[in-house]
Parts: C-alpha cells; structure tokens; sequence
C-alpha cells in the first residue's frame, strides 16, 4: 500500500519513473486478472477432452469455432437473450427509481419515523436471498406471480434496495446543505430539488448502483430456476444447463456460453462507466 | 441513463409483461407434466420421442417435458414439493428422499396400477421396493445396476498383474494397489471432494464386514454405526488410504477430475456405477474410444473374516415417481415408458440404460453391462447408495465422516462416531 | 385602531400557520411518494418471507407438508454445541478480516491511479479491472477451479512450477490452504465493486482542496493523507460497511469451489447453511443458522453504524 501510493506523484519531474512504476503494477495485476478470463476464451475453442486434459493450453490446430456457432444459431438462445435484458432493465429501472427515492426521503428530508424506516429498511441487507428462497417462492406463488417475469423482478429489486439506498443515500449526504436552501429560496419544490438538483450530482453514485444492478439482474441464477416453469421464459444463465449433465459436463460449450455472456455485461459497464467517472469534476461540489 | 433511454426501457419492459390474454384453449387435453434430468440433446431427444409416441396413442394427453440440470433438478424440486407443488412426473433415485415426500403426501401411491401384470415384469425387483414402501409405491425404476470396480486390463498388465484374474479378496486387492502403485501409476481414480465416489467405498466395505444384518441393525436401532463392522470398515479405508493409492491433491479432484485420470490412462481403477463408460465417452470421444475397449469389471472384494455374502450388492439407479395430484393419465404414461418394447429401444438408445423390465435384458450385448446385470438380478442384498437411502441428514454426516477417513483426519472410530451422532438422532423416530 | 392591528395580526398568524399547515401536508406526501412504493415492494418480497424464516427457526420442520414439531430454541442449542459450526463462524470472521486488510486497500490503490488522473490507457485498465465483476459467481468458480486446480496441470501450479524447488500445492485439496484460496478468488471478483464505489466517491473529492494542499508545500503522501482519504471518508465508511456484510454472505463462490471442504475447513456460516440446512431439508435448523448469521451481522453493522458511521449522520441530526 506504501509502495503505491509513493507512486502517486504528480510533480512534473517524478512523472515518468511514477508512471512507470504504476504501469507496472496494472500490467501485472491485468495480466492476473485476465489470466481466468483467458482460460474460458481459450477453452471455448477447443475441444471438451483437450481442455479437461489441459486446461490451460492455446487453441492450435483445428479451431472449434462451432461451440459458438452452435450457441447463437440456436433460438432459443435468443429468447433466453430477450428475457435476460427483460428482468436486467425491469430490475435496474424498478431499483434505481424505488432507491432514489427512498435514499431522498432518507437523506434530506427530516420527518418522523424516518430513522426507524431507515433502519428496518436496512435489516434487508443482513440477509441474502439463499436464507429465504422458500419463503420468497412461497409469496411469489401466493400474488400469482409463478412463471412471470414480475416474479423474478420483485424479489431481486427488493432484496436490492437496501443496498441501492445506504450507498445512495450516503452520496445524496455529501451534497452541501447550502445547494439545497439555495434551491429552495429559487422557489424549487423538494421534487424539484431531488430531480433537477440532487440526481444530476449524484450521477455516478447512480450509475454505480446501476451496474450493480445490471450485473445482479443479468447474472441471476435461482430466482429464475425456481420461478420460471415455462423454458421459453428463462434468461441466459438458466441456458448453461443444457451443457451439464449428471455424470458429466461439456466444458469447452460452458466456456463458450460464458463467454457470449460476459460480452454484454462489460457493454453495459462500459456505457454506464463514463457516468461514474466523468459525470462530474471537482468544483461543482465545494462544500 | 438518459431520460429517453430510461422511458424506453420502462416502456418496453411494460409492454413485454403484459401477461398474454386468451391464451389457446386447451382445456379439453389432459397435461402431464414431467421433470427429467437427461440434458444433453441426444437423451433429451430419446424421452420426448417416447413422450411423442404416447401422446399420438392418446390424443388427449399432453405432455410437458422440463429439463433440468442435476443440482438445479433437485433445488427445485425440493422448493415446490416444500410448496406443495409437485410435478406430475419427475425423476427419482427412491430411498429416502422419496419416502420423505412420501410421508408428506406429496407423492402418489401407484400400487393398485402396479399390482399384476406390470409389476411381475420387473427383473430388478429389489430396486422396485425402493420406490415404495409398506406395500404402497411411487414409482418405478428404469434403470438399475452395480457399482463395482473399472480396470484398465493394459495398465494392470504393465503392472505385472494378469488382467483375466482381477482380485478376488481384499488381500489380493491391496497386493494389486501396491503393484500398480511401483508401476507408477494412480492405483485408483477417485472424485473426493465429491464426496460420493468416495463413499462407495466405504460403504462396500461396510457391506462386505457386516452383510445385510449389521446394516439393517443400524437403521433399525437395535444396533448401531459404532458396531464393529463399521468400525472395521473405516480401518479397511485407512489401510487402503495409507497406501496412498490416489493421485496426488485427491482430496480437491471430484468426479469429472477422476474420468479425466482413467481416460489419460494415469489412474487404474475406478469404483463406480454402471454409468461409468458412458460417462468417460462423454467426456473426451476421443480418449475414451482408447480407453473403453481396455476396460473389465470386478465385484468389490470380499474381505476375509468378514459377515458379508460374496454376491451382496451396492448400486441404485433412475426412475420416475409420480407427484400427488398427478391424473391417472400420468400413471398410464410411466407404464407405457416401463414396457418391455420402449425399455428394449432405451438399451440401444442415447440413455444407454440397464434394463429394469426383464424381457428387455436380452437386449444387452456389453461385457460389462452383462456383468452389472448378473450381479443386480444374483444379489442376495442389494443396498441402495446410503447417500440416496439414508435420510439427507444421516446421509451427509456419511459423507462426512468418510471424507475425514480419506483425509485422515478422522479415525475409524471417530468417523463412525460422526454418523452415529446423526443416526442417533434422525432415525429414533 | 388597537382592532384594525389585532385584525391584521390575526390574518397574518392564520396565513402563516395554514401556510405551514400546507407545506406540512406537502412534506408529508412527498414524504409518502417517495417512501411508500419502496417499502411495499421490500415488506411484501423480503420482510415477510425472512419473518417466515425466522418462525421455521423455532421448528424441527423438513419444509414438507404443514409447519410442525414445536422445539423452541432447541435448533440454536445444536447449532452452538456443533463444532462445525463453531470453525464455520471462525472462517466467515477470517474471510471478512482478509477482505478488510487486503481487498479494500488493493481496490482504494486501483481507484486512485485508474479513477482519474491523466494516466494513457486508464479506461483500459479500468475496464479490464472490472472484467472479474461482471462474472457471475458460478462460472467464477468453475473457472477458477480449473485455475487452483490441484493437479500439476492448474494454472497456478504449472506458473509456480517455474520456481525451483517448488512442489505442487493442492489449493483448493489442502486443509490448510485452501480458505485462502478461497479469499483470493473472492478478491478477484469483489474488489472491482469496491473500486467503482471508490471511484464514484472520488468525483466528490474536489480537486481545488487538494491542489491547495500542494501549493502549501505537501507532498503527494501526505495530500492523500490528510485531503484526499479523509475527503472520501463516507464512501470508504460505506465499503466498509457493505464488505463486513458480504464477507459474510459469500455462499456460491465457495459452494461450487469447494462445497466447503475438505473436510469442512472451508466452511462459512452460508455452506454450512446450505449444506446442513436446506440440502439435508432441516428447514428450521437452517433458518436457526439465518438468523445466526442475522445477529452476528446486526451486531457488526449497529455497532459499526453507532460508533464508526455517526459523523455521516451527524450533518443532518
């Protein structure tokens, strides 16, 4: 940690050797980091036999692109595609706006109740959704909910937002007080405040919760299981199934199917990622 | 997310979740709906050609067919009987786990179809029984076999052993794993961290020091899995381990690790079930057109001095059980997929099973499955997997204690302990 | 006069009173917008079922048929006396002390060179750093088996195995290494969501505190020091916070590693929920475990909240 941060000199004359020195760190935390997602890549394109005898070898000779090719000529792969972006938007959209809000109330608003709100709100985020799969199926049954997308999106938005709020409401706090009386003396109704005001600075605290929530929703692998009879329903990670057996699975089409499917997600990370990063810069949040 | 992008988005996730009005009517049709594990596309293709073949003789059934994969199978399966939601037909191992629904009524008593005609059918009886229980039944089995031990008959011959004379006795067995092993090769494959190839084990030791009588003792109560023969049983696998016998890190390696050793011809012998050759064909065609031709079979060893019969038999099988409120309809279907024309058609097909239904044994030519045939239709006591006829609970603490013997962290005693602290508990009922 | 004045007065207090009147019915209903729709949707999909969950806990139930076998806090009583137990709570502490020492400062590190600056290729890094994130957890495991694998032909050991002298180590088969393992894939998924949190955080540092700082005479360790660190102290707060509960939730990735083994050595409080909870269908004793799992993580998060997270609250109070 020392090292690093020694690193960090921005004086014209330390640019040079810092920078090097911090390109050698990225390269070879990269190189690590990259190292598993190689080994997917390259098993995709070998046979099952050779990678389960050697996982880490290059694809030579005879390529097997038909891993791939096999995957996307299938339609019911592209169903599965339009079901995943189905439950990814219904639980980004559904968590952020539900999110926002409360982490709103939460944060700049004083009323009555709201600490105990807050607080039983948080006691969502003791639990993980695995310690209550029954019961949660069980209620999804009960509001008619089986084999609809809604019954996926409900649990998994519910069971994100506390998340969503502490890490936005935690953002909406570092908004100076002074913006907001200022906006109120303008005139602006709280509505007002929250959405012309305290959303667009908040931007990539947002876009942040929103990959999260991309990636929660886009890689969901029980709830769907459980609540979707019908195949034609199911989203892509249900889809991997088809590649395992009981005795015995097809690794290289595993990989070639993980592979398909990380594509879109670090897409999605790429359009939300310029919000994070550059939505704002310095000044316009001096305290 | 630009406001446009964000309306779009909700717009059409909207739209898309309108649930579908006036959906085709079908009420008229019977439907069945049936759960199988069979993934890949060749299987799942043999079951719903038998399911299309039933549906053209009964136009008023329809069948669904879902396909799941082992784990997800069994976590949903587990949710909806919890829910009280079985599916019409679903794929079934019997034992324990099955008479666990059972005494929750989640299951469908067959017995008055079965009686007669059907159930005098059947070659493996024994397995039968499994599905059902106090004369009542919940299913039947389609397929059934042995587990007994795959040998690579050139490694063995490197070795200096004679392939056509595998061993016999325990003695002859431990002589043989100490010939492979300064032969340089894994005496024996072994999925560890999967915890059930290794109880195999344990238990056909078990079988093999105690017979039916010790086991049955334990499970009843009168006796109990601290008896001697268990006792034994784990000090045969400490003499086995201690030999080590398995690859190196075998701990870490699970059963996909162990069909890998026996198809790159670094390990020797596999205990396993009758799927075993149809698991390394899956695995890597390849390797496996080598390796499939040099392979024979042997029963467990019998172990001297021990209380077990020659012939008593570990093995189990797949079968399909009939969920509660499923209509007679589904019961008809599960004879139709029993009878002896589709079980003949299902040895040759993709499922390569063992026949269940005797007058589809002829249809078997394999070595080894004649083998695994003999041993299932000869045994006096055939055990089904403890894993699968315990109830969950006593099964994992077998599992747990045979995982402390083959890491060496649990004595004998102490590993028969470790279940019996569970049995005491789970079966006083 | 004396009448005119009081007529006055008392028109004005009564504007001003149903003035405050409606702006209170104002707060209350934008109050009521924005917490209504949120609450409904986590009362109905997570309250009431870890409600249900916490009711089970007081059964000796297999989760068939009716709720049934009444047995009070016998389910906690086994659970304390369960040695497994005792060593899974111990791993789940040493997963969340590891996360703390060493997955939060590597994300900080990454944040501060790749979440600004003027670094050529930064967006590259960044992404490739975040790679690991989008992943789902089942195939991070099943790959990273193949990565730890304990044959001399895993990735890690066919690496090392350039080192002289270096014998094959069982990652994922040795008792004694393997929960570390386990931290080191945990790490390689998790710290990109620490990263982008630390990155998002950054963007409220401003740039003119700490540029004053420098024009002061300080040094780059000391403008992060005492500007920059202390500047995003919230956000570091809230990691903090949200890795001391996931540490503790870690299920999939260690299930489909290890299953918990061998020999229970890399059993977390989730595994052994999953395991002797719902795989052996104790469904009471598994809640039991839940709400174990529940108290333990209130206790950290309350006392965190109390003592560690106050000055974020205290602006408002």
């Amino acid at each position: 940690m020392n090292n690093i941060m020694q690193l960090r000199t921005f004086k014209n004359i330390h640019r040079l050797p810092g920078n090097l020195g911090r390109y050698l760190i990225l390269i070879t935390l990269s190189l690590i980091i990259m190292a598993p997602v190689f080994t997917a890549v390259s098993g995709s394109l070998r046979t099952n036999g050779d990678f389960l005898s050697k996982p880490f070898a290059l694809p030579h000779e005879n390529i097997q692109w038909q891993h791939y090719t096999g995957i996307l000529e299938d339609n019911s792969f592209w169903q599965s595609a339009v079901n995943s972006l189905l439950i990814t938007a219904g639980v980004t959209v559904l968590n952020i706006s539900l999110a926002s809000l409360l982490a709103f109330a939460f944060s700049r608003i004083k009323f009555f109740g709201r600490e105990i709100v807050f607080n039983i709100l948080s006691i969502g985020l003791l639990f993980p959704v695995v310690v209550a799969l029954l019961p949660v199926f069980i209620q999804v049954r009960d509001m008619g909910l089986i084999n609809n997308l809604w019954g996926v999106i409900f649990p998994l938005v519910a069971f994100g937002l506390p998340g969503s709020v502490i890490i936005l409401r935690t953002f909406f706090r570092a908004v100076p007080i002074e913006l907001e009386d200022a906006a109120y003396i303008d005139g602006c109704t709280r509505i007002g405040f929250f959405r012309f005001i305290l959303l667009p600075l908040a931007r990539p605290a947002i876009a942040s919760v929103a990959t999260l929530q991309i990636i929660a929703g886009w890689n969901e692998y029980f709830l769907p299981l459980l609540v979707l009879t019908d195949p034609k329903k199911w989203p892509l990670p249900l889809g991997v199934m088809q590649y395992q057996g009981q005795f015995g699975t097809d690794w290289a089409r595993v990989m070639a199917y993980v592979t398909i499917l990380i594509i879109p997600a670090v897409f999605f990370y790429l359009m939300t990622e310029k919000y994070i990063v550059t939505g704002l810069t310095g000044g316009e949040l001096k305290g | 997310m630009s406001k446009k992008i964000a309306l779009f988005l909700i717009v059409v996730l909207v739209a898309s979740l309108v649930p579908a009005l006036g959906a085709a009517s079908a009420q008229d049709k019977v439907k069945i709906t049936w759960w199988h594990i069979d993934t890949s596309d060749a299987q799942s293709a043999t079951w719903q050609a038998i399911a299309d073949a039933y549906m053209a003789q009964n136009p008023n059934v329809e069948i669904e067919i879902t396909i799941l994969e082992n784990e997800a199978f069994k976590a949903r399966l587990v949710t909806v009987m919890q829910a009280g939601d079985p599916p019409d037909i679903f794929r079934s191992w019997g034992g324990g786990v099955l008479w666990q629904y059972a005494e929750a009524g989640l299951v469908r008593n067959i017995a008055p179809e079965l009686e007669g005609e059907w159930k005098d059918s059947f070659s493996a009886k024994a397995a039968l029984e499994l599905y059902g229980q106090d004369g009542e039944y919940y299913g039947v089995p389609y397929t059934w076999g042995a587990v007994g031990i795959f040998y690579n008959k050139v490694l063995f011959e490197q070795a200096g052993l004679d392939p056509e004379v595998p061993p016999a006795t325990w003695t002859e067995f431990i002589a043989a794993v100490e010939a492979l092993k300064a032969s340089g090769v894994a005496p024996i494959a072994v999925g560890a961290a999967d915890r059930w190839p290794a109880h195999f084990w344990w238990v056909y030791t078990a079988i093999r020091e105690g017979g039916q009588d010790a086991f049955l003792k334990a499970y009843n109560r009168e006796g109990a899995f601290t008896d001697d023969p268990f006792v034994k049983a784990g000090a045969d696998i400490k003499q086995l381990v201690d030999l080590e016998p398995f690859s190196e890190g075998y701990l870490g390696m699970n059963y996909g690790d162990s069909q890998v050793q026996m198809l790159d011809q670094a390990a020797a012998m596999e205990l396993m079930g009758q799927w075993a050759v149809g698991a390394y064909q899956g695995s890597d065609a390849a390797k496996a057109e080598v390796l499939v031709p040099q392979l024979g079979w042997f029963p467990f060893p019998v172990i001297e001095g021990g209380a077990g019969n020659a012939n008593d038999v570990l093995g189990g099988g797949d079968g399909f059980s009939v969920g509660a409120n499923a209509p007679d309809e589904a019961v008809d279907f599960l004879k139709f997929l029993t009878n002896v024309e589709n079980q003949t058609a299902l040895v040759t097909s993709p499922l390569n099973i063992i026949p269940t239904v005797g007058a589809a044994e002829v249809a078997i030519t394999d070595p080894i499955a004649l083998q695994i045939i003999q041993a299932r239709n000869e045994a006096p006591y055939f055990q089904l997997y403890y894993d699968q006829f315990l109830p969950p609970a006593v099964a994992t603490a077998v599992l747990d204690g045979v995982e402390g013997l083959f890491a060496g962290t649990l004595s004998p005693e102490d590993a028969a302990a470790t279940i019996e602290d569970v049995a005491a508990m789970e079966l006083a009922e | 006069m004396a009448a005119t004045r009081s007529g006055i007065l008392s028109g004005a207090g009564e504007k001003i009173v149903s003035e405050r009147f409606r702006r209170e019915i104002g707060k209350t209903f934008t109050v009521l917008l924005c917490i209504v729709p949120g609450m409904v949707v986590f009362f109905l999909f997570l309250l009431i079922p870890i409600f249900q969950s916490a009711r089970y806990s007081l059964y000796d139930w297999n989760g068939f048929g009716p709720l049934q076998n009444y047995v009070g806090l016998d389910n906690y009583r086994l659970l304390f006396e369960n040695k497994v137990f005792q060593s899974s709570v111990q791993h789940s502490f040493q997963i969340m002390v590891m996360s703390l020492g060493i997955q939060l400062p590597l994300a900080m590190a990454m944040a501060l060179m790749v979440g600004r600056g003027k670094l050529f290729g930064r967006r590259l890094f960044r992404t490739i750093l975040f790679i690991p994130f989008v992943f789902s957890e089942v195939i991070t495991a099943i790959i990273w088996r193949y990565v730890l694998h304990p044959s001399s032909d895993g990735l890690v050991n066919v690496i090392l195995s350039n080192i002289p002298g270096y014998d094959t180590v069982g990652w994922l088969a040795d008792k004694d290494v393997v929960l570390y393992s386990i931290f080191a894939v945990i790490t390689w998924k998790y710290f990109g969501f620490h990263m982008i949190l630390y990155m998002a955080g950054l963007q409220a540092v401003s740039k003119d505190h700490e540029d004053a700082a420098r024009i002061d005479g300080a040094d780059e360790k000391r403008v992060l020091r005492y500007i920059t660190l202390p500047l995003m102290g919230s956000t570091i707060r809230l990691t903090v916070f949200l890795s001391i509960l996931g540490s503790f939730q870690q299920l999939v990735i260690i299930w489909v590693l290890t299953q918990g083994g061998p020999v229970n050595s890399s059993q977390v409080i989730t595994t052994f929920l999953y395991k002797y909870g719902i795989k052996n269908f104790k469904l009471g004793y598994g809640s039991a475990t839940a709400m174990i799992l529940f108290a333990i993580t209130l206790i950290f998060s309350i006392g965190y909240q109390r003592i560690i997270m106050k000055q974020d609250y205290g602006d408002m109070a």
